[in-house]
């Protein structure tokens, strides 16, 4: 059982010349779950992991891993391992040095650069330079650098990226079970179908700004609607929006979508007040449509 | 993370590309000319009424054949890798996972600046063997000495080698400055080559000396102990002092800008 730290974001922000890359951001990501780091691109994200990792400075508020700033750990890579991007190797140097040196810079056995090979399984290539490498090899070359100091916070940026449906089903599982350890993961994708499986929490994020934070499984169940088609729609939609429960939103001529109502409630009211119903259907929460429409709103 | 560890880090970054070894090549062939080219013409009359510089029989002759050419075959090799042992942290972003594993990055400059001055002196050495051999088989060729013995040149050996190492640290600080590879090269061996060169015999043709001889190049030749017209150049202590100076200051540049810098 490795336990695992929790990640604080506190009132971050960071300006890059005129750009504000991260706008009063607070958030925090709990041990023993998998935490997706969600938005489009260009949102922040990339931005926020550097500063909570020391990478960045921000221009206000602080970042907090297990309660101190990242540059006060005693074992930086014992209790973090990060992998940014698929890109921060040498392409001349070969796989196992590139991991030797950071073995070297934290004191860890050269033991673990070989069990991290085997981990992320690119043992067989381990010799070769990186510059030949795919970009799913290098993912996993991130990975095994993430993994070197048996960490008990996993940051991954974009993870899945370059991965084939077998590399990212063996993530899935793979992060799924530290989690279960115990440690703290976080995960960042512009792509929320591509976690969607994964994780257990959501933080959301559009130009800087946090859109929503919770589990997936609550945020889901809050996007749950009922699709309702009437030939006396307008009528119904009143009858609704004066119970003033829920929110009430008309689609095409003949269709309504409810959200905070049960589909027995709605045919109830329909019923009592004499409402002509052509159908009542659950609608599970679509939570990439939610996505989709909170990252382009931005935060309100 | 301990001190030597990092240090061990840093010379693994160095030692596993090729670029080391590829500058190494550089550094034995370019001493090969020098010393040879030197120990060839030392003492021959150029003609045209100008007068021979001192002849193999000199000390100050003998030092030239074989530290000053050292020093001038290694030195823009030491700078080159002093400045792709920086830029390249930026270029390849390995930046970041240093970074991360060393939060303190005073510590990483620290240990990457001692990482280049261990392979400058091994530069260094490199160097001094093939001026030892070229130059001596040319000096024997030409009937005089080998002169092993000669004043001074063990000491102008030793300071060769160690300005050699020095010159990483002014690599190290002009790849600091300027992060793009390409460019922080070309800057470097600019500079050194081209700029300074004019710039010392522009003062000299001002009678400004006094200020020339305090250049990097100048200092490091100081060091040597070359054959001296007008005593234009620094004593060699001095010249060791003021390229140290250099080399400090070059280093606490490359501290300063790399733990303000934001790694993006």
């Amino acid at each position: 059982m490795r336990t695992g730290l929790t990640l604080e974001v506190v009132g971050l922000h960071k300006r890059f010349g005129a750009v504000q890359a991260v706008d009063d951001l607070s958030f925090t990501v709990p041990p023993g779950a998998v935490t997706g780091f969600l938005g489009p691109n260009g949102a922040g994200k990339t931005t926020t992991l550097r500063c909570l990792l020391g990478l960045v400075r921000p221009t206000a508020g602080h970042t907090l891993v297990g309660g101190k700033p990242y540059r006060d750990l005693d074992d930086p890579l014992r209790a973090v391992g990060a992998a940014l991007e698929a890109a921060s190797f040498h392409p001349g140097r070969s796989a196992r040095n590139h991991l030797r040196f950071l073995a070297q810079a934290a004191d860890l056995p050269p033991s673990r650069v070989e069990e991290v090979l085997g981990v992320v399984g690119i043992a067989e290539y381990a010799d070769r330079r990186v510059g030949g490498f795919s970009l799913g090899m290098r993912q996993r070359l991130g990975l095994a650098q993430a993994l070197l100091g048996d960490p008990a916070v996993l940051v991954l940026d974009e993870p899945a990226n370059g991965l084939d449906p077998a590399g990212i089903a063996w993530l899935r599982g793979f992060l799924r079970a530290l989690a279960a350890e115990g440690r703290t993961v976080l995960i960042s994708s512009h792509v929320l179908s591509e976690v969607q499986q994964t994780v257990d929490e959501v933080v959301m994020i559009a130009r800087g700004r946090l859109v929503t934070q919770g589990g997936l499984a609550e945020l889901e169940q809050a996007q749950a609607s009922v699709r309702v088609r009437s030939p006396e729609r307008d009528r119904l939609a009143a009858a609704l929006r004066a119970a003033e429960d829920g929110t009430v939103s008309e689609e095409g001529t003949d269709t309504v979508h409810v959200r905070g109502w049960s589909a027995q409630a709605i045919g109830h009211l329909a019923h009592t007040r004499g409402i002509e119903l052509h159908e009542l259907a659950n609608e599970p929460g679509d939570l990439e449509r939610l996505f989709l429409q909170l990252t382009q709103e931005g935060p309100s | 993370m301990s001190g030597a560890g990092l240090l061990r880090s840093e010379l693994t970054k160095i030692l596993t590309t090729r670029l080391w070894w590829g500058l190494l090549i550089g550094v034995a062939m370019y001493t090969v000319i020098q010393s040879g080219v030197t120990a060839a013409f030392a003492g021959v009359d150029p003609g045209a009424g100008r007068q021979a510089s001192p002849g193999l029989d000199t000390p100050e002759a003998l030092r030239a054949v074989y530290a000053g050419a050292a020093f001038t075959g290694a030195y823009i090799f030491a700078l080159a890798i002093g400045v792709t042992g920086m830029t390249g942290e930026y270029r390849y972003e390995t930046a970041t996972p240093t970074f991360l594993a060393t939060p303190r990055r005073v510590h990483v400059v620290v240990a990457k600046s001692l990482a280049h001055l261990v392979v400058g002196v091994a530069y260094g050495v490199v160097a001094l063997v093939c001026a030892f051999v070229v130059g001596g088989v040319v000096v024997l060729v030409r009937g005089h000495d080998l002169g092993l013995t000669t004043p001074g040149l063990w000491r102008a050996a030793l300071l060769a080698v160690l300005a050699v190492a020095l010159w990483t640290m002014v690599g190290i600080g002009i790849g600091t400055l300027i992060r793009n590879q390409v460019a922080a090269l070309l800057v470097a061996v600019g500079v050194t080559f081209l700029f300074e060169p004019l710039l010392s015999i522009g003062l000299y043709a001002a009678d400004l000396q006094e200020i020339g001889k305090f250049l990097p190049s100048s200092a490091s030749s100081a060091m040597t102990s070359p054959p001296t017209q007008l005593g234009e150049l620094l004593p060699w202590w001095a010249g060791a002092l003021v390229l140290a100076g250099y080399a400090l200051a070059f280093g606490a540049l490359g501290v300063w800008l790399s733990v303000r810098r934001d790694v993006t």
